[in-house]
């Protein structure tokens, strides 16, 4: 019976398994798997407890509505409705409640800052010597490393999630929350705001690439240098449109003149699987289609849309960005 | 100076003996029974039918609205159903969006689900009761106009694209950012409606403690009753906590006192806090009511006593405390300590064992019974279904892990659907259909019926059940849009389409309820021969309600008393006649229901529309920060309440004693614990004492929270003055309580001394509260704010203290308070014992708790 | 039939008043248990981080409250008086019927509570760790 029940519920989650980045049913981190059994356990016990209640019901009212003895009747009360379920919700929170400790261990791994904005993610490497790597919209973790993630918000609540990895935690003004991973295959998962933050929360996501220990090594190596310089002349002109256009009052690409803070270091954004906080690709069309049309992309977002731009300057801005390697 | 005469007592024989009951009423005295009682109780025509305040028309304007709003809200829901049909859609744009889901949440539980408990408690328990009314009609009728009021703001705001947008939760900083009105009127406008919600939830425990007919002691009352008293018990506790959230919050919007600022030692958790004390009860708060219309529909329909009476009791009181210690699993990612997370979750899975016992018991009364599967057996049907789904996702949700997975996903929509569809929108139907013969005296359609029902369960599973999986697959709750890489699309648009089906469902189900049916004839007076009062009701109405109060010895009476019916009709029984042409009902004692006094019960006004009115302008007003109209609508509306409660209650009587039948003579002035009024007070005043509670929390919270609280080098209230506020508060309370005793004791001249003295005393208080903290600047840090907040809230009380005790001395002055007729005074005494623990308690907290903490 | 003015039972009434409350005795146990814990373990957590101390304070607490509820709930096994008249239901219009009822019913809840409390204080049995 309860074999037939699991194949069932495999049956009703297998297609959603298959796909999607973004999804608990398609675990790849220590603390997702283990979620994963514990939901699978108790979705076949709750479809079992619906069958058995929905059932009892429609035997008394359908099936054998004769008179029943009232002593069976209120065996039914003491059974079904205290000893049964204290012995198995007592067994749940035994079996639940140790899991929880995991995703607030500190790990072996690095510490990452994240501070959500509105509505992106600024993230900060911890290097063994305490200085920080800056980046933006996009966590790199390890595989087989516990990775501890400092959480904070700037301004508004926001939640931090990657179904595939674990479980979520809120970024609070004020406060540091604190979550780790523990990822155990290489791959690219979506992450995404989960708590409302105002307008485009729905527009705020951003991708998580688990790579291999030293894949990951070289690739913090090369974070945390300074920009390359423009290649092309088309790049070069690009920087003197952004120059021009004041973006770096309000971004950073270290080893320029551009030192803003206000939006997303951009660096390494060419290096980058994902712009305008997870919601675009890092093809020249999509560099040009956002820095024109910011606005109606993430509405009440904080950069304007620079729509004055010609088509030249624009190509040549998504030029230089996407050479930022 | 001679002690004045005790007031009179309940005289005469109790309880009937079968004798008395089976002597012959005189048709002649029949007949004059009826015309007095058609006369005193004829429900106005017109257009003066608005200033009725009878339950059966209040009830009945009430729950239409409240289904009016929640269709509004629905359709909301369509609308976002549709942006969400499709990836990538532009039907709704982001505001818009956002707009509307808090507008839905919002309108569905402060403007329906709590609402409508409200109505249908209102339309059905003096019916349950054997009474003629609510204990407080002109209140029922102020508490619906206020209501009808804010719900047009709250939902207006729409029109104008000024809604709220930061969720139904309101959570800040997001909230308090905000710009425009639309946290504004959020936050006023619902307060307003909490604030009518509490009057009801005080009338309804009143109603349900005292106004039972003589012998229905508190073992054979209807299941119904016991979850009104648990559920106005719950209320009383639990919006409080969020009415003290409002007060911070307006104050930060309104005046910049960072209550939630984390950059000047506020903290936006705290927000959170308040706000799930509150929402998480109301959770049951919604489903307590609508199973227990359930608890009345399954005895009838299995032909039997509930089995399980005392269980279903317990499991009503048991969830009624349970609840309370299950708000933290709103907050389960907000990074609390583990261990406080797991006390949460532990709570959680416990109080699944009473709901579980509240099911199985109905089921075991179907057991013993022999089920006839009626149109309402049906709708309860389907609720189980759903509830239990609903129910076993909410044992999940309650597993931290698996929590930090769902929260704020698509799952949780799905399972807040499930509960509340299965816990409240299936049982309210169902009850709409068992009780639609009782208060139209028409039957619904059997056959649209069914179409409704099988609409509106199929679609509501193909709309919610697939939102399971979605949730999973990583959709989170609250965006407008998502990318088509998701892989969310097919899942969304089966829920769109099942959206629509329930739409269908509920287009056939208004069909049913407002398409006319004068030719249906005349329907028997118990067409579902259920064994409770309110079938006993005269087909054709009668305003009357029962035409004579009913002895009750049974929880069935009408299976169990085989003349009962035929007894009340011949007006056997209690207050068959109305001599003094007025509205009257038995108030009986809490546990036994003995006799204790005949209530007059205030007939139709103008003056609580007038006073809703105003009390609107009072809140309506500062949302747009226009302050001074407020204050005079305010001032205007408590003029209306004053000339009501003059007017209208407690003056001493022509008669002291009336003939209530059976040969019993009952007294028609009470005071002190006897009396209605007194217990409408103490209740009132518990919900207040929560509400100060949780301002004190607040300041303790602060403490644990944050390292900054106390902030160094702060300044602090002026002890002097402190200690001057916390003596002449005493004071004030000591000179009120002189002035009962000695009233009582025929001492008027030094009562009214005494009365004139306390709220001099209390002005004074008030000036000197104000003295201590006028120093500080409550927009610097969250702790000169907090007791600037703790100063306010103490002066509008003592201002309101002031106002009672001259009340009480015009009384005195003008005749409604002697020495034997006192219920006013003892009512204020009653007030101002709260008043002095308030006072010191925020003297306490101003003066000397910031010396003691570490 | 007597006279309702004689008020005979009016001592019988004091003590029922009495047995109205005591049906919310067990579940209030609760109540203060929870609050107990959840403060203390809010106050430790975030001024000290002295858990142990704090495991054992919830477990005194924890036994302190069971016995207490194992108290009112015999009380109210006794008020209810199963074993004597087998009457499960006291479904009667007298005044034993709704002594027994009130019996019955705060023996249930403090059935209830005793679960609510024991389950309140597994966490302290089963995590360590303020973190």
């Amino acid at each position: 019976m309860l074999r037939t029940l699991v194949a069932l519920a495999g049956v009703l989650l297998l297609p959603a398994c298959g796909e999607g980045r973004q999804s608990v049913l398609n675990p790849s981190g220590r603390d997702a798997l283990l979620l994963y059994d514990l939901a699978l356990v108790m979705f076949v016990g709750a479809l079992v407890l619906w069958l058995l209640v929905g059932g009892l019901f429609v035997y008394v009212t359908r099936i054998n509505p004769r008179e029943m003895s009232r002593g069976l009747a209120e065996g039914l009360i003491v059974g079904g409705g205290v000893l049964f379920p204290v012995v198995l919700l007592g067994g749940l929170l035994v079996y639940s409640l140790p899991l929880m400790q995991a995703p607030r261990e500190a790990g072996e791994g690095m510490r990452v800052h994240i501070t959500a904005e509105q509505w992106w993610w600024r993230v900060e490497y911890e290097l063994p010597d305490g200085s920080r790597v800056t980046s933006a919209n996009e966590l790199r973790l390890p595989v087989g490393q516990r990775t501890g993630l400092v959480l904070n918000a700037h301004r508004v609540i926001h939640a931090f999630w990657v179904p595939a990895l674990g479980g979520k935690a809120d970024m609070i003004p004020g406060r540091e929350t604190y979550l780790s991973f523990l990822p155990e295959s290489a791959g690219t998962y979506r992450g995404q705001c989960a708590e409302f933050c105002g307008a485009s929360h729905a527009l705020m996501a951003f991708e998580t690439v688990v790579m291999e220990p030293e894949d990951f090594e070289a690739w913090l190596a090369a974070e945390a240098r300074d920009a390359t310089p423009p290649q092309t002349q088309e790049a070069t002109r690009g920087a003197q449109v952004f120059a021009r256009e004041g973006c770096g009052s309000c971004h950073t690409v270290r080893g320029t003149q551009a030192v803003g803070q206000v939006g997303p270091d951009l660096t390494h954004m060419g290096s980058r699987v994902s712009l305008g906080a997870g919601i675009l690709g890092v093809t020249p069309p999509d560099f040009a289609n956002w820095i024109a049309h910011t606005e109606t992309l993430k509405p009440e977002v904080a950069m304007p849309s620079y729509d004055h731009l010609s088509p030249d300057d624009l190509t040549a801005l998504a030029a230089y960005l996407g050479g930022l390697q | 100076m001679t002690r004045p005469a005790p007031l009179p007592v309940a005289e005469g024989p109790y309880p009937p003996t079968e004798e008395m009951l089976n002597a012959p009423v005189p048709p002649e005295e029949q007949e004059r029974g009826k015309a007095e009682l058609r006369a005193a109780w004829k429900t106005p025509e017109g257009w003066r039918y608005f200033s009725a305040v009878n339950n059966t028309e209040v009830g009945v304007w009430y729950a239409l609205t409240a289904f009016g709003f929640m269709l509004l809200a629905g359709l909301l829901a369509l609308a976002m159903r549709v942006q969400l049909a499709f990836p990538g859609m532009t039907f709704l744009d982001a505001d818009r969006f956002n707009q509307f889901f808090t507008m839905h949440g919002s309108a569905m539980m402060f403007l329906f689900a709590v609402p409508m408990f409200e109505a249908i408690s209102i339309l059905l328990l003096p019916a349950f009761l054997g009474a003629r009314d609510m204990p407080f009609p002109r209140l029922s009728a102020y508490g619906y106009w206020c209501f009808l009021i804010g719900g047009c703001f709250v939902l207006g705001s729409l029109l104008f694209d000024a809604g709220p947008k930061a969720g139904w939760f309101m959570y800040p900083p997001l909230a308090t950012e905000e710009e425009g009105v639309g946290p504004d009127i959020w936050l006023l406008g619902l307060s307003f409606i909490e604030v009518a919600s509490i009057a009801a939830a005080v009338e309804l425990i009143v109603g349900a403690l005292k106004c039972r007919p003589p012998g229905m002691r508190v073992n054979i009352m209807p299941l119904y009753a016991w979850y009104v008293m648990v559920v106005g018990g719950m209320i009383l506790f639990a919006f409080p906590p969020l009415i003290a959230g409002d007060f911070l919050f307006e104050l930060q919007r309104s005046f910049d006192w960072p209550f939630f600022d984390p950059e000047r030692g506020g903290d936006p958790i705290l927000w959170q806090h308040l706000f799930w004390i509150f929402g998480h009860p109301e959770v049951y708060i919604v489903f307590l009511p609508s199973i227990a219309i359930a608890a009345m529909i399954v005895p009838t329909v299995a032909r039997r006593p509930i089995v399980g009476y005392s269980w279903i009791v317990l499991s009503a009181v048991g969830t009624g405390f349970l609840s309370f210690g299950l708000w933290v699993h709103h907050m389960f990612t907000t990074g609390l300590p583990q261990m406080s997370l797991a006390f949460f979750s532990a709570a959680s899975e416990a109080v699944v064992i009473p709901t579980g016992i509240q099911l199985f018991a109905f089921i075991a009364t179907l057991m013993v019974g022999r089920v006839r599967m009626s149109l309402p057996m049906l709708w309860i049907a389907g609720a189980l279904a759903i509830f239990v789904a609903g129910g076993l996702t909410g044992v999940m949700l309650a597993i931290v892990p698996f929590n930090w997975a769902a929260h704020d996903t698509y799952f949780v929509v799905a399972h807040l659907h499930y509960t509340l569809f299965g816990g409240m929108v299936f049982p309210v139907i169902a009850g709409v259909y068992y009780f639609y013969p009782f208060f139209a005296k028409k039957l619904l359609s059997e056959r649209l019926g069914r179409w409704s029902f099988w609409l509106i369960f199929t679609g509501f599973n193909v709309t919610f059940l697939p939102m399971h999986l979605t949730g999973l697959m990583g959709m989170p709750r609250r965006v407008f849009t998502y990318p088509e890489s998701s892989g969310w699309g097919t899942l969304n648009l089966v829920s769109t389409i099942g959206a629509f089906v329930v739409a269908a469902g509920f287009a056939v189900f208004v069909y049913d309820l407002l398409r006319p049916k004068s030719r249906q004839g005349q329907i028997p007076r118990n067409p579902w021969d259920a064994g409770t009062l309110e079938f006993s009701h005269d087909v054709p109405e009668e305003a009357w309600g029962v035409r004579s109060v009913p002895y009750i010895t049974s929880r069935y009476p009408l299976w169990d008393q085989p003349k009962l019916v035929e007894r009340m009709d011949a007006g056997r029984y209690y207050l068959p006649d109305a001599p003094d042409h007025q509205r009257e009902t038995v108030v009986t004692s809490v546990i036994d229901a003995k006799p204790i006094y005949v209530q007059r019960v205030t007939g139709p006004a103008w003056i609580t529309i007038w006073a809703a009115i105003f009390t609107g302008g009072a809140f309506i007003f500062p949302t747009f920060h226009i302050y001074k109209p407020a204050i005079v609508c305010g001032a205007f509306a408590i003029v209306c309440v004053l000339y009501w409660l003059w007017t209208s209650t407690a003056r001493p009587p022509r008669d002291e004693m009336r003939e209530a039948g059976l040969g019993l003579r009952l007294p028609t002035y009470t005071s002190g614990p006897d009396a209605v009024g007194w217990w409408g007070m103490w209740i009132t005043m518990l919900g207040d004492a929560t509400a100060f509670a949780s301002i004190v929390f607040g300041f303790f919270f602060y403490w644990t929270a944050r390292p900054d609280f106390l902030p160094a080098g702060t300044d602090h209230a002026i002890g002097t003055w402190v200690a001057a506020a916390a003596l002449l508060g005493v004071l004030a309370w000591a000179a009120t309580l002189l002035a009962r005793e000695v009233n009582r004791r025929g001492n008027v001249m030094l009562a009214r001394l005494a009365l004139g003295l306390a709220p001099l005393s209390a002005a004074a208080a008030a000036a000197t509260a104000w003295l201590a903290v006028r120093d500080l600047d409550p927009v610097s840090h969250v702790y000169p704010a907090i007791l600037w907040a703790l100063m306010v809230w103490l002066v509008v009380h003592l201002c309101a203290g002031i106002v009672m005790q001259c009340y009480c001395l015009a009384g005195s002055l003008f005749g409604k308070v002697t020495p034997r007729h006192d219920a006013d005074l003892r009512n204020v005494t009653l007030y101002w014992h709260f008043m002095a623990l308030k006072v010191l308690v925020t003297a306490a907290l101003l003066g000397l708790v910031p010396g003691w903490l570490p | 039939m007597t006279e309702i003015t004689e008020n005979e039972d009016a001592h019988e009434f004091r003590s029922e008043a009495v047995s109205l409350w005591r049906i919310t005795f067990a579940p209030l146990i609760w109540a203060v248990h929870f609050a107990a814990c959840y403060g203390a373990t809010a106050l430790v957590c975030a001024k000290d981080g002295a858990v142990d101390g704090l495991r054992l304070g919830i477990g005194i607490g924890t036994g302190v409250a069971l016995v207490a509820i194992v108290w009112l709930g015999w009380q109210a096994w006794q008020q209810w008086d199963l074993v004597r008249d087998r009457d499960w239901e006291n479904d009667q219009g007298t005044g034993e019927d709704r002594h027994q009822f009130l019996g019955h019913a705060a023996f249930l809840l403090a059935v209830i509570s005793f679960i609510g409390v024991s389950y309140v204080a597994l966490p302290a049995l089963l995590i360590g760790t303020c973190r």
